[in-house]
């Protein structure tokens, strides 16, 4: 049995109904294809590395299934690009049987949030202190231009 | 004067990673340089056979838009 795994990128300012309803469509396709899906979840918001058709950002999906009819899945993969449901997609053959996860948005979402977090905080630190060396450096060359002056006078 | 040079080690058997997920852009990271290009095998020390799963990662990872293919901080 070969696996295979889907993701696809949709415009982020879809409403989530939306989104629903192009995943239920998208599932269903495979479906009629033959093949059996695993997993389907939205993988989240993200920024895209460089704008595609006009996108700045995409909501990501991912989806998991195992291997029907072949000529019908080709079928599959050029509806999804013609159909215009998602900015791009991508189909991947993958090595071994894919884990089932539930949700896989939300966890990320909440690392992603708390990392984010630690990191301000991190930053935040070393700001200061920057500021504080920055005016004690500036103290001392005005010592020093000081000093030049008297030298000089 | 004999030259100092650092050792360079994989990676992946380091950490002991058997396989390369195109969807773990923070790993694959590593292994470009600030403008989005793949770095060679001699900088990064990778193992050849995972150097040609990471470059596989790498371009699917650019394929649906996770990595830059040129970042010339234009944005």
């Amino acid at each position: 049995m070969r696996y295979y795994e889907l993701i696809y990128i949709i415009n982020s300012n879809v409403e989530r109904k939306k989104v629903d309803e192009i995943m239920k469509d998208i599932g269903e396709r495979l479906e009629k294809a033959g093949s059996k899906l695993i997993n389907h979840t939205v993988w989240g918001k993200k920024k895209l590395a460089y704008p595609i058709r006009g996108n700045t950002y995409g909501t990501y999906i991912l989806a998991h299934y195992n291997g029907g009819d072949n000529e019908k899945l080709s079928e599959f993969d050029s509806w999804l690009k013609l159909s215009g449901l998602a900015i791009r997609h991508m189909i991947v053959k993958l090595d071994k049987e894919p884990e089932v996860v539930e949700s896989l948005s939300q966890e990320e979402s909440e690392e992603d949030t708390s990392k984010d977090k630690l990191e301000e905080k991190k930053e935040e630190k070393p700001n200061d202190e920057k500021v504080e060396k920055g005016e004690s450096e500036d103290k001392t060359k005005k010592e020093k231009t000081d000093e030049k002056d008297k030298e000089a006078e | 004067m004999a030259f100092q040079t650092r050792r360079k080690y994989c990676f992946f058997k380091e950490n002991n990673i058997s396989t390369v997920d195109y969807k773990d852009v923070k790993l694959l990271k590593r292994f470009t340089n600030d403008n989005g290009k793949i770095m060679p095998r001699r900088v990064t020390g990778t193992s050849a056979k995972m150097h040609r799963k990471v470059v596989g990662a790498i371009k699917r990872a650019r394929t649906i838009g996770l990595m830059p293919f040129v970042d010339n901080g234009s944005e």
